[in-house]
């Protein structure tokens, strides 16, 4: 019997790549509905009050229109449901600017588009909270989140011979995928289809079947690819039972897509953060105290906050910490997760301390860290299920010539640049959640297909090719034998693909199933075999024609005796020119210990693309709001600078191998969140080894470094 | 063309659809194939189709499909209607259109080309980029109406047949996306830029403007800036550059990723 | 975006014709600008005229009058041809960067050259139409000057503006001395200075431009010059590519010997139109090209700066792109 080569770990190219390529990947409006009608969304002009009138005469009027809808007309739903954000026609009260306050429905796009600019409306306007530089001061525990206390940090920071206390700041900062969320909602009877995208497949169902106050089953969401999502997709927003409301009453299918404009304020956002953080330490190093107090704001009647604290409490050992949150309800679309939640902004205020420590220490910065490396998880005790912190920043040095960095800032030019350096580190939970997957085989022959089945989300992670490659090795069939069908709610109940959990979850589930199934052949076969045959024999030499079968995965049940992370260091070469202050990049690498790496391409990529956002949000975006109205000035993407191509230097990735098998059974760790964690703080500390600037409010704008 | 193919599909066919088009089963079942069915299956056929499956591909690939064009919109609802005729991938096209509607609406919302994305719709992100006689454009900012006589080429125009262009390979090589909805427009602004480089056209990185070395070599770094006008928010720059590095220097490319420890 | 009657002009005197005939009509060009602002509601045309096929796309040597041995580019040439033509790359390669810092690739193969000259202003407060703006609808207040206005002018504001004009080509076009030639409806033609062509907003900052409804831009005359050798475009942005500009210096210099024989600055994302930096080139001629001397002629120009409230940084930093600008232009485009 001939061993067949693994294809898990090994380099796979997409399996979706080919559609991706052509054009054929269906993406939300993608989906070819007949007879569709077009809704075009109005928003609010104004932060808080009421709705005292709204003419939609002339909208009415207009060419095309079937049905212009706002909270006079529209039906009740439950406003509980688990839609995000409120913003769905239910009452004339506005709450921040740019709320949804209506949709026109019409033939034609064009026809749906003017007349929503033929509305008028008369607005009884209220005192809006719109000034978060005035408002922080005021801000109050959340519900859901208690101040950490260990030891006594004040009597530590009070007698420490070296400290850092400063405060960190970082903007507003948008998701924007460069899909703006939209939804085609086709009624069929009583039920819905909902062509969505959804990072969580289920979660959408469900929150779209309660607010329309439908069964779950009776909806149906249809997300086979997500044109990116990084948490703003995650939740759903008002547009998704919108489009139903607005189907349903011109009796048509609809589609609906936010224009690029009204992403500002539909669709969440990652909140601005004041991050007070106060360090002290010995002059050797040890760290004797941390606090790190966070000030955010939410929305008036939903409370989000990041856990921007998350990294401070497990990254060093620490024996008095204090971790704090506050936060100030203000007239804004509710804040959400996005891409390394909390833990990305969080590592920008640690890990910048760290680094403004380790200067005043005269200390490297690599140094420091290891030397306040924790043996277990400082945060609940239990042990690491694995830790790799060390062997990133011993790997990352080596990889990165780290000794070329001059240890004082402003030493290292060329031409008309400065050139620094700079690493952190991040960290980011990693967790198996509850996932259930059908599979099915089929014989032609010799031939053997199988097809997977989950409700599981690809948004760029890779989740198509993963599962492929994980049922390949597991059934023992080519790759290319096996189709992988995710998506859609009718498929069994998988988690979302958030929160670095999709890659575990899915990968896990599918490979039970697949074990699932070769042992429902074996027992079928009712032989006893000297070594286990594999699926694919099986199926030739007892002749099955076809056979599936379900697997309900869990974690591990003593997944929670472990305290389980993926970990990194970044580290960052900057070239800042010295005239004008512009920063470039050059070269970026991020080493990360995630557990088995499925797919080293896919996975490559993954980090890359964090990295590239912890380069955005390091120097080039920002989310401004006017608080006069409570708007947002920055509302298209010329406004609003994510890297363009050119902004990006060179970027590398190393991968430390690891064997985690306490957090689940394959090992994976998840690495969609962490690829962003400590990239910001890398490239602000390089900023300062080049330049001698602290910047401590990002983004790093030339202006910062004149 | 023909009208929409009667939607009676065998067992065969219907278990093919609904195994490489699950998301496309529904719609055949009622509204039967037309040619964005068959222009999928096409490139499922080449992407490796399991032997029954291309047995049954085979026959619904030659059989009839629906007209290209939506066959239930009205021009009822035209408003300033505009006659355009044009070509799309090579084939004549003649519609009526609201003189509203951009180039970029009408692929998607009236020729079912939906392979061109809104990203933004105001020229700030490239993901509805086109050929337009042999030129990089923005078809979100371009009036269809202005298109008479034109020839437009878009993603589902850049392979030739079933055999992708030397770019697409590349990307999928060398990863050049992730969720891929900027990748249609980053692919034929990179075809574009091919021949951009081939005529010697400078950019705002090119050292010296004055020299007129024709064709060009693009650096990473001229390749960047060329591509900087299509936004990905994957963060799939490097990759980008690296599958179209390859194609243009005719040199592999090493792909790069590291294990230690 | 409002309904329109889309028409075409079969010839460029008749083009004037159609546009005069109709004060709620527009050209449409290149549309980059225009269809983006009438998707925003901002612009609100009735009609719009499409030009794009006129026969005005020329780039040649000018052969007779007061321009004769410069360039003249047609207005409804592409930006991309206008960077890449080589007279233009060889006589004039300042031009070239500031066409090819602007926008992107596939912008710059739509645009055309009178087009980018009537760009409008990139104010978020012109762009949004639930803010008040005295451009968009006169009387309405400016959003900007109390505002955020990071972005916004530092010289020849208005009360009722602080807009800054975003093109990039026309800063070097304003360094080159253009002149821009226009047609109106009885077929007669006349040239504006570039320096004239755009306006300070004073109490009219709805008006962009010195150019009458029912003119056309035929072409853009640039004099012969001997600038080739010695001139650079840099831009100063918020990201490395496709990013409006902060700050904008377009530098020419000619030498006589060590000495600057003429200087040419001009400055963008500082005023409501490309801003001539007079001073500096005056105290530069005569003198010789050192650091020292770019520094002098650079803060004689931006002594008279008035910055709002947040976009104090760009006096310091039209400081030093000035000069930054003039060692690059020195070296033959090397810092």
């Amino acid at each position: 019997m001939q061993e067949k080569e693994k294809v898990t770990g090994t380099p796979v190219s997409r399996i979706d790549g080919i559609l991706k390529v052509t054009g054929k990947a269906d993406y939300s409006t993608d989906h070819p509905v007949k007879n569709v009608a077009y809704a075009v969304l109005f928003k609010s002009t104004i932060a808080a009050g009421r709705i005292k009138d709204i003419d939609t005469a002339a909208a009415e009027k207009s060419p095309g229109v079937l049905s212009v809808i706002t909270y006079k007309n529209a039906p009740k739903l439950n406003l509980k449901g688990g839609i995000r954000g409120g913003s769905m026609l239910q009452s004339p009260d506005v709450e921040f600017f740019g709320q949804h306050i209506g949709l026109v429905v019409a033939e034609t796009f064009e026809q749906a588009r003017h007349a929503a600019d033929l509305i008028v409306v008369d607005y009884e306007k209220k005192e809006a909270k719109t000034d978060f530089e005035k408002l922080h001061q005021q801000g109050a525990k959340p519900k859901d989140k208690e101040d950490e206390k260990r030891g006594d940090v004040k009597a530590a920071l009070d007698s420490a011979e070296f400290k850092v206390e400063e405060t960190y700041a970082t903007p507003i900062y948008h998701h924007h995928p460069l899909e703006p969320h939209a939804t085609i909602a086709e009624w069929q009877g009583e039920n819905v289809i909902l062509y969505n995208s959804s990072q969580i497949i289920n979660g959408a169902q469900n929150a779209a079947a309660s607010t329309l106050n439908l069964k779950p089953e009776n909806v149906r969401i249809i997300s086979p690819y997500i044109g990116g999502g990084f948490g703003s997709k995650g939740g759903q927003w008002g547009n998704l039972v919108l489009a139903a409301v607005a189907a349903k009453m011109v009796n048509r299918p609809v589609k609906l897509a936010l224009t690029r404009q009204q992403m500002v304020n539909s669709v969440g956002l990652r909140q601005r953060n004041y991050q007070k953080v106060a360090l002290s330490a010995t002059k050797d190093g040890k760290l004797a105290s941390l606090s790190h107090e966070i000030t955010t704001h939410s929305a008036i009647k939903e409370e989000f906050v990041e856990p921007c604290g998350d990294c401070s409490k497990v990254m060093y050992d620490v024996p008095n910490l204090l971790i704090s949150y506050r936060v100030v309800a203000m007239n804004m679309i509710l804040p959400t997760y996005t891409r390394g939640p909390g833990k990305s902004t969080g590592s920008f205020a640690l890990e910048s301390a760290m680094d403004e420590l380790a200067f005043k220490l005269n200390m490297d910065p690599i140094q420091l860290r290891i030397k306040n490396e924790p043996e277990r998880d400082p945060s609940n005790g239990k042990p690491w299920s694995s830790r790799t912190t060390v062997q990133c920043l011993q790997e990352g040095a080596k990889a990165f010539g780290w000794e070329k960095r001059k240890a004082q800032p402003r030493q290292n030019q060329l031409g008309n640049e400065l050139i620094g350096y700079g690493v952190a580190c991040g960290t980011y939970p990693a967790h198996q959640r509850p996932s259930s997957a059908i599979v099915k085989l089929k014989r032609d022959g010799e031939d053997v297909t199988a097809t997977i089945e989950l409700a599981a989300a690809d948004l760029g992670t890779g989740t198509y090719t993963i599962l492929a490659q994980t049922a390949a090795d597991s059934l023992d069939l080519p790759i290319d034998k096996i189709i992988v069908k995710i998506g859609d709610s009718d498929l069994p109940p998988a988690a979302g693909a958030v929160g670095s959990v999709g890659a575990t979850s899915y990968a896990n589930v599918v490979n039970d199933a697949c074990i699932k199934i070769t042992d429902e052949l074996i027992a079928r076969s009712g032989k006893q075999f000297f070594t286990r045959p594999t699926a694919a024999q099986l199926m030739v030499s007892e002749k099955v024609d076809n056979i599936q079968t379900r697997a309900d995965s869990k974690p591990p049940e003593n997944a929670e005796d472990y305290s389980s992370h993926s970990f990194n260091a970044n580290f960052a070469e900057v070239r800042v020119n010295i005239s004008t202050g512009m920063v470039k990049v050059s070269r970026f690498l991020a080493v990360t210990g995630a557990g088995k790496i499925l797919n080293p391409k896919t996975a490559r990529s993954q980090i890359i693309g964090g990295n590239v956002w912890g380069i955005g949000m390091a120097l080039t975006e920002e989310s401004v709001v006017d608080p006069r109205w409570g708007n947002f000035v920055t509302r298209s993407l010329g406004d609003y600078h994510v890297p363009a191509n050119l902004d990006i230097g060179t970027m590398e990735a190393i991968f430390i191998r690891e064997e985690d098998k306490f957090g689940n059974k394959l090992g994976v760790k998840g690495i969609g969140e962490v690829g962003i964690v400590g990239v910001a703080a890398a490239v602000a500390n390089a900023v300062f080894n080049a330049t001698g600037k602290r910047v401590r409010e990002l983004p790093i704008t030339p202006d910062k470094l004149l | 063309m023909e009208e929409n193919e009667s939607p009676q599909l065998t067992k065969d066919e219907k278990k093919l659809f609904e195994d490489l088009m699950p998301e496309d089963l529904n719609e055949i079942l009622v509204h039967g194939v037309n040619r964005r069915h068959f222009l999928k299956l096409m490139t499922l056929a080449g992407g490796g189709m399991l032997a029954w499956q291309s047995a049954v591909a085979e026959q619904v690939l030659t059989r009839p499909f629906s007209a290209l064009t939506s066959s239930d919109f009205s021009p009822a609802n035209i408003e300033n209607g505009v006659n355009l005729s044009f070509k799309v991938n090579g084939a004549a096209k003649k519609l009526m259109v609201d003189s509203r509607m951009t180039l970029l609406d009408t692929l998607r919302e009236r020729l079912e080309l939906t392979g061109s994305k809104k990203g933004c719709d105001h020229g700030q992100c490239g993901a509805c980029t086109v050929i337009v006689d042999g030129r990089r454009v923005l078809s979100c900012l371009t009036l269809a109406a202005s298109c008479e006589g034109r020839s437009v080429k878009t993603i589902e125009g850049i392979a030739q047949g079933n055999e992708l262009h030397p770019i697409q390979s590349a990307f999928i090589k060398h990863d050049g996306f992730q969720c891929g909805f900027c990748t249609p427009g980053q692919i034929c602004s990179a075809v574009a830029v091919m021949d951009e480089a081939k005529n010697g056209e400078v950019s705002c990185v090119t050292e010296d403007v004055r020299q007129t070395a024709s064709p060009i070599k693009l650096s990473n770094e001229e390749i960047s800036e060329r591509m900087s006008g299509n936004l990905c928010r994957c963060g799939a720059y490097p990759n980008i550059v690296a599958a179209i590095q390859e194609v243009h220097s005719g040199k592999e490319v090493a792909q790069t990723w590291e294990f230690r420890g | 975006m409002r309904p329109f009657k889309y028409t075409n002009a079969k010839d460029v005197t008749a083009a004037a014709k159609m546009l005069a005939a109709n004060p709620d009509a527009k050209f449409l060009a290149g549309g980059t600008n225009l269809l983006d602002l009438m998707k925003e509601d901002v612009e609100q045309p009735n009609e719009l005229i499409d030009i794009t096929r006129l026969a005005l796309a020329d780039i040649k040597l000018i052969s007779s009058g007061t321009n004769k041995g410069g360039t003249s580019i047609g207005g409804l040439g592409k930006n991309t041809a206008a960077a890449n033509h080589p007279l233009i790359r060889q006589n004039y390669p300042l031009l070239t960067q500031a066409i090819l810092a602007g926008a992107s690739g596939q912008i710059r193969n739509m645009a055309t050259n009178g087009g980018n000259l009537l760009q409008r202003t990139r104010c978020s407060y012109f762009f949004d139409v639930a803010m008040p703006c005295n451009k968009r609808e006169p009387g309405s207040g400016c959003g900007a000057m109390e505002g955020i206005n990071r972005m916004h002018a530092i010289f020849g504001w208005s009360e009722k503006c602080v807009a800054v004009y975003p093109s990039d080509m026309a800063v070097a076009l304003a360094a080159l001395d253009a002149v821009v030639k226009v047609r109106n409806a009885s077929g007669q033609e006349r040239t504006i200075l570039l320096a004239d062509f755009h306006r300070l907003p004073g109490d009219t900052p709805e008006k962009d431009t010195n150019l009458s409804h029912g003119e056309i831009i035929t072409a853009i005359e640039l004099p012969k010059n001997n600038f080739a050798d010695k001139s650079y475009y840099l831009k100063v942005r918020d990201r490395a590519s496709y990013a409006f500009a902060l700050v904008s210096v377009a530098a020419a210099l000619e030498m006589n010997g060590n000495k600057i024989a003429q200087a040419r600055i001009a400055m963008g994302g500082v005023a409501h139109k490309p801003w001539r930096a007079f001073q500096a080139e005056k105290m530069l001629v005569g003198k010789e090209a050192t650091e020292a001397n770019f520094r002098l002629a650079a803060e004689a120009e931006m002594a008279d700066a008035k910055p709002l409230e947040h976009n104090k940084f760009k006096v310091e930093l039209g400081n030093r792109s000035i000069v930054l600008a003039l060692q690059m232009a020195i070296n033959g485009g090397k810092s």
